[in-house]
C-alpha cells in the first residue's frame, strides 16, 4: 500500500488528513464515529486568553452547498483549556495542534507562551482572522502586521511548529503568505472562511445576528484550491514551507485537488458535520487513488499539477 | 470505549405516511441502535446516501486507466447539513429497531424526506442530547406539545405507559394535528377541558389527552396553554408531585414555563435551536441559561451563560432558561 505519511517542516504525520479548527471540538467529541488514531492531526477550537461566550444567536445558517457561521470565537479560554482540555489532549492517539486567536499582540503572545511547554501539543496554529480591539483591523489582512505578529509569536514558541492560518479575505493572498513566512511561520494553512451574508427575505434582515459570517463548505472549494495553488507557486514552494489545504473538502477527490495544487496535507471542517468520519474515509480514498496510479508516496503528488507553460511532467499514465 | 453511545448508520424507510396537511410520520429501520430515551434526537442526512462503504466503486476506471470520477457537484437546492429530529417513538421488532419520526415540511430537507419511498436508505446519526427526567413514581406527568413539538411527547408517552399522565396538544387547526384522532372518538367541547382517550398515540398507553385548536375545529377552542391553565386550576390538589413536559413553539413553551413556575410545578422544556454538528463541536446551538452560582465557570462573574442545546439540552429546566 502507498505511503500516506507526510512531514510538515519536520512534523511527522502518519496520515495527510487533519481536522479544521472549530469544527471538531476540543478533543474526543468524534471518538464514537472515527478511530482518532487514523487522523493525521487534530486541531482544537480557537483558544483565546479570556473565556468567551461568543456571539448572540443565531450563529449559523445553511446556504447552498455551504454554511455561514458567526460563532464569535466562543471558547473556554486559556485557564480552563489548561485545566480541563489539556488532560484530555494528553490521551489523544494522534498528533495535536492547538489553534490560538487573540485581539491584541499581547493576547496572542501570552496564550502561545503558555502552549510552548505543553508536551501534548506538537504545533500551534494562529487564527489571524480576528480584529484587533485597538483599531478594529484584522491581523491577517495586512502583511506588515501579520509579519510582526508571526515574529512575536515565533519567539515564545521555540518548541512547537508554528502554523499561520491565512484569511482569504484579502486582495493578494501571496502577500500575506509571504509576510507569514518572513515572520517565521513553519507551515501555512489555508483557507479560513470567506466573509459573507444571508438575508431573511421575510423580515428583511440578515439571517445571522452578527450580520455577516464566514462561508465554508463545498461552495468555497474551487476558490480555496485556486488560493492554495497561488500560494504554493508564488511563495511556499520556493520558501520550502508546506501548506495545509482546507476549504470545502468533503470527498477524497477534493483532497487530491488540493494536494495537486500544492498542499502537503489537508484538513476537513464543515464536512465533519455531514459525516464525522470524513477524514478517515477521505484517507482511504487517497490510498486507493495512489495505488491505482502506482504512486508509492503521497508526497510525490504534492504540487504535481501541470499548468500551461510548465515543463511537461511525466504523468503516471503518460 | 467499546460500547459506543452514538453511531452513524444507514436506515431503511419502513413507512412514510402523511399524517395531516404538513406532517409526515417517517419510520426508519436499523439493524441495531444504541439505547435511546424520550427527549433525545437524531441527525438525519436529508440527501441521497453516499456509498461510503463501497469506496472502490467510487472510482470507475476506463480502459486507459483514467478515472471517471462521479462525485456530483451541487447544483439544485439540497440539504448539506444534517437535520435534527426528535425521536417520536422506538420499537424493537424481529428485524431490528424502528425509529419513529414526525416531521413538518418547512424547507428543502424536510421536503426531501417527505418524498422518500419505502425501502429507500437514509443516513441517521445518534442518539444525541439529554433526556426528559421521568416524574416521581406517584407523580402526575403533564405533557404539553404544540404543533411540531408534539413528536417528543409521543415517545415520552410510550415510556410513561401505565403511569399517571395527561397530554395537552395544540395546533392552529385540525388538519395540522400530527396525530391519529380515533374514529368515533369525541372531539370534546370547544369550551371545556376534558381529558379523553381520543388520540391513538396516547390512548394506546392509557393516557388521556386534551386537544386544542386555535380555531376550535377540534377539541378546546384556544391556545393549549389556556387549556393547561384551566386544567391545573381545576385539579390543583392533584399537582403536588406533578411534572410538566413541554415542546413546541418558543412562545408557547415560555408561557408553559411561566404557568408551571407560578404554581410551583416542575417544568422540563425541550428547546429547538439551529444546529450543525449536534454533538457539541460547533458552538452554534446556544441558549441563554441562568447560573445558580455566578462564581463558578463557565463565564465566572456572570449570572448567566450559554449552554448548548445539542449536548446540555435539548431538555432544560424551565426555571433555568433565559430564552
Ligand atoms: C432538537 C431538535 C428537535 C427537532 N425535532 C423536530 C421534529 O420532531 N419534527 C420536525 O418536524 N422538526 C423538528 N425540528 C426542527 C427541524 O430540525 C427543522 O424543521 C429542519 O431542520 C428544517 O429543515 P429544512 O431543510 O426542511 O428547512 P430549511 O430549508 O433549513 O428552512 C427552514 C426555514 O427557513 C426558511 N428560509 C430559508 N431561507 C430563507 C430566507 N432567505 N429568508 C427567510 N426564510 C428562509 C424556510 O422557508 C423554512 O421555513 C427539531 C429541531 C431540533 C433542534
Ligand atoms: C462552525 C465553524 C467554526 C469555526 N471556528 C473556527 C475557529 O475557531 N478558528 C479557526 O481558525 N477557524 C474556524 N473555522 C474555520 C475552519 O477551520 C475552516 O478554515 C473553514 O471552515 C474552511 O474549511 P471547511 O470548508 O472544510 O469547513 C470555523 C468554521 C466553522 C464552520
Ligand atoms: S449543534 Fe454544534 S454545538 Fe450544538
Amino acid at each position: 500500500m502507498a505511503d500516506l505519511s507526510v512531514e510538515l517542516a519536520g512534523w511527522k504525520l502518519s496520515y495527510p488528513t487533519m481536522t479544521c479548527s472549530g469544527t471538531c471540538g476540543y478533543a474526543f467529541e468524534y471518538a464514537d464515529f472515527m478511530d482518532l488514531s487514523k487522523l493525521g492531526a487534530f486541531v482544537t477550537k480557537s483558544i483565546t486568553r479570556e473565556e468567551r461566550p461568543g456571539n448572540e444567536p443565531s450563529r449559523i445558517v445553511e446556504t447552498r452547498a455551504g454554511m455561514l457561521n458567526a460563532i464569535g470565537l466562543a471558547n473556554v479560554g486559556l485557564d480552563r483549556f489548561l485545566a480541563e482540555k489539556v488532560p484530555l489532549l494528553k490521551k489523544m492517539p494522534c498528533p495535536v495542534a492547538v489553534n490560538v486567536a487573540g485581539h491584541s499582540f499581547e493576547d496572542y503572545v501570552q496564550t502561545c507562551a503558555a502552549m510552548n511547554g505543553l508536551s501534548c501539543l506538537s504545533a500551534v496554529e494562529l487564527n489571524v482572522s480576528c480584529p484587533n480591539v485597538k483599531d478594529g483591523l484584522t491581523f491577517g489582512t495586512h502583511p506588515g502586521r501579520l509579519k510582526e505578529l508571526t515574529a512575536q509569536v515565533k519567539k515564545v514558541l521555540p518548541d512547537k511548529k508554528l502554523i499561520v492560518k491565512l484569511s482569504p479575505n484579502v486582495e493578494d493572498i501571496t502577500a500575506t503568505a509571504r509576510a507569514a513566512v518572513e515572520g517565521g511561520a513553519d507551515i501555512l494553512s489555508l483557507v479560513n472562511t470567506f466573509t459573507a451574508m444571508a438575508v431573511d427575505i421575510h423580515r428583511r434582515r440578515p439571517r445571522l445576528a452578527n450580520v455577516t459570517g464566514g462561508l465554508s463548505g463545498p461552495a468555497i472549494k474551487p476558490i480555496a484550491v485556486h488560493l492554495v495553488s497561488r500560494v504554493y507557486r508564488g511563495v511556499a514552494k520556493n520558501a520550502g514551507v508546506p501548506i495545509i489545504g482546507m476549504g470545502g473538502i468533503q470527498y477524497w477527490q477534493d483532497a487530491v485537488e488540493f494536494i495537486l495544487a500544492g498542499a502537503s496535507a489537508v484538513a476537513v471542517g464543515t464536512a465533519l458535520f455531514v459525516d464525522p468520519a470524513a477524514p478517515v474515509r477521505i484517507c482511504e480514498g487517497l490510498a486507493q487513488y495512489l495505488d491505482k496510479y502506482k504512486i508509492g508516496r503521497l508526497t510525490d503528488l504534492v504540487g504535481a499539477l501541470e499548468l500551461p507553460g510548465d515543463e511537461p511532467r511525466k504523468t503516471p499514465y503518460a | 470505549m467499546n460500547q459506543k453511545q452514538r453511531q452513524q448508520v444507514q436506515a431503511t424507510v419502513l413507512e412514510n405516511r402523511q399524517l395531516c396537511r404538513e406532517h409526515y410520520r417517517l419510520v426508519l429501520g436499523v439493524a441495531d441502535f444504541a439505547q435511546t430515551e424520550p427527549g433525545q434526537f437524531i441527525q438525519v442526512s436529508c440527501r441521497p446516501v453516499e456509498r461510503e462503504d463501497e469506496i472502490s466503486d467510487d472510482l470507475q476506471w476506463d480502459q486507459q486507466g483514467r478515472p471517471e470520477v462521479c462525485g456530483e457537484e451541487l447544483a439544485g437546492r439540497m440539504a448539506l447539513l444534517r437535520r435534527p429530529f426528535s425521536l417520536a417513538g422506538r420499537k424493537q421488532t424481529a428485524d431490528g429497531v424502528e425509529l419513529h419520526l414526525i416531521h413538518r415540511v418547512v424547507g428543502v430537507g424536510t421536503q426531501w424526506l417527505s418524498d422518500l419511498a419505502v425501502g429507500e436508505r437514509v443516513g441517521v446519526l445518534g442518539p444525541l442530547g439529554n433526556r426528559f427526567e421521568l416524574p416521581r413514581p406517584d407523580g402526575m406527568a403533564i405533557l404539553v406539545g404544540g404543533g411540531v413539538g408534539i413528536p417528543p411527547m409521543l415517545y415520552l408517552a410510550q415510556r410513561l405507559a401505565g403511569r399517571k399522565a395527561v397530554a395537552f396538544c395544540g395546533a392552529l387547526t385540525r388538519d395540522l394535528l400530527p396525530m391519529t384522532l380515533l374514529e368515533g372518538g369525541t372531539a370534546g367541547r370547544v369550551d371545556a377541558v376534558e381529558p379523553l382517550l381520543n388520540v391513538e398515540e396516547f390512548s394506546r398507553h392509557g393516557i388521556p389527552a386534551v386537544i386544542s385548536t386555535d380555531d376550535g375545529s377540534f377539541g378546546f377552542r384556544g391556545f393549549v396553554t389556556q387549556a393547561l391553565e384551566r386544567y391545573l386550576d381545576a385539579n390543583a390538589q392533584a399537582m403536588a408531585e406533578a411534572a410538566i413536559y413541554t415542546c413546541g413553539p418558543e412562545g408557547m413553551m415560555k408561557r408553559v414555563a411561566e404557568v408551571a413556575a407560578s404554581r410551583g410545578i416542575e417544568c422540563q422544556v425541550a428547546v429547538e435551536r439551529a444546529m450543525a454538528c449536534g454533538m457539541g463541536t460547533c458552538q452554534s446551538c446556544v441558549i441563554r441559561v441562568r447560573k445558580p452560582d455566578p462564581a463558578v465557570p463557565p463565564m465566572a462573574g456572570k449570572d448567566w451563560c450559554y449552554r448548548l442545546a445539542c449536548t446540555d439540552g435539548p431538555v432544560f429546566k424551565g426555571s433555568d432558561l433565559l430564552w
